[in-house]
């Protein structure tokens, strides 16, 4: 795969940032931290947690240790977004471990990222993100097409698509209050088959 | 949420899924009703802190769901937040400013040492002062009682008071209006007596 001069800026700039980190100017840090916050929230800490409030703490963890272990960091000529990433994923075991709750919720995310991105690729960052979140996606469509079929759409027209549950209701041909219960099994099922696959 | 569950309700998680078409249970319309606000409010971005455990992990699932989904965005104020506050935990100082260096960070880490040792110091700071106080105190001489006041030389009764009552005597009623003339009688009486003290005695 080609380089992308737009990505080599990028990547440039990235390097310059995290050197002058390591320098100990830790303001570099920011726009880093502001470039990557969001892949390592939806892609990484969030689909392996499932609730918001701990995902965004596991994120401010990530980060601050990110931070404090910038001197660490060896560039080679890649992005800083696999080191956050891994960071991202050893914070959220940490949290599954301390709580003992829905581990099988970040087991059935738990995929490895291909690291064999090419070496003069410099979109890695972009491509790891990419690549998960597709990954992700196939795990949920994965477990949805073994779902009953109504399951199957109550999940995706409210959880997927977000309609409000009247039009949900209405799309099914069923009352709010049935619309209801048939979320409700949804995802139930989709939870027992989704850790079922992946216990 | 619905405290009292039936039967088929207490094995939620574990109990085997319904058929689509299977006839719900009044106690599973009123769980699956309060499901469904559960998830209204997280859509809303107002998920409730509070809720019993099997809701919290069936409400995760849909979470799951929707991230993977790429339907839930951190809100850039929020992820602007947690940066700060990710910095603030890294670094340990309330902020770093917008011309952080390296000198921001020994600042820091010197202001860090100076909050750690500065109570500690104005504690012994005081206690040396008390000490250095108690000290002066028990080593400074005593001073002596201060000397009597020597009595005062005796006088005549005349020179020590002069009662205007035989000066002036009884106030008849038609001179009772006519006080300036009594004023002057006591002032040269009392003129009489400074006299006779200034020049009366030998010096």
């Amino acid at each position: 795969m080609a380089a992308d001069p737009a990505d080599a800026v990028e990547l440039e700039e990235e390097q310059r940032l995290v050197e002058a980190a390591q320098a100990g100017n830790l303001d570099a840090m920011r726009p880093l931290l502001d470039r990557y916050a969001q892949p390592l929230y939806g892609t990484v800490i969030l689909p392996r947690l499932g609730d918001t409030a701990s995902a965004e703490e596991v994120l401010r963890d990530t980060l601050a240790t990110a931070v404090e272990k910038i001197g660490r960091f060896t560039w080679r000529g890649k992005s800083i977004y696999p080191w956050l990433r891994q960071i991202a994923i050893n914070k959220v075991y940490d949290v599954h471990r301390q709580s003992k709750r829905s581990r099988r919720l970040a087991d059935a995310m738990a995929q490895e990222v291909p690291s064999e991105t090419e070496p003069e690729t410099h979109a890695d960052a972009q491509l790891i993100a990419d690549q998960e979140r597709r990954s992700n996606r196939e795990r949920i469509d994965e477990t949805l097409d073994q779902l009953a079929e109504r399951y199957r759409r109550a999940i995706e027209l409210r959880l997927i698509q977000e309609l409000p549950r009247e039009v949900c209701a209405r799309r099914l041909n069923v009352t709010i209050g049935t619309f209801d219960v048939l979320l409700f099994r949804a995802v139930r099922a989709f939870r027992k088959q989704f850790g079922d696959d992946d216990a | 949420m619905p405290e009292s569950r039936d039967d088929d309700d207490n094995d939620l998680l574990a109990g085997p899924v319904p058929a689509p078409d299977d006839e719900p249970s009044a106690a599973e319309r009123a769980h699956a009703k309060a499901f469904a606000e559960l998830v209204d409010k997280t859509l809303a971005g107002r998920t409730p802190p509070a809720m019993n455990t099997d809701d919290r992990a069936l409400l995760e699932v849909a979470t799951v769901i929707r991230a993977a989904s790429g339907n839930v965005e951190l809100a850039q104020p929020r992820r602007r937040v947690l940066i700060e506050d990710a910095l603030r935990q890294a670094v340990g100082t309330r902020a770093l400013g917008t011309s952080g260096t390296m000198n921001t960070m020994v600042t820091a880490i010197r202001g860090t040492n100076f909050r750690r040792w500065a109570p500690w110091s104005v504690a012994g700071a005081s206690m040396l002062v008390a000490a250095a106080a108690v000290v002066l105190w028990l080593r400074a001489p005593h001073r002596a009682s201060p000397a009597p006041i020597a009595a005062a030389p005796q006088l005549p009764e005349n020179e020590r008071m002069r009662p205007a009552d035989a000066l002036v005597g009884p106030i008849a009623r038609e001179q009772a209006g006519d006080a300036a003339s009594r004023i002057d009688a006591i002032f040269a009486d009392r003129l009489d007596g400074y006299r006779e003290l200034r020049f009366g005695r030998a010096p």
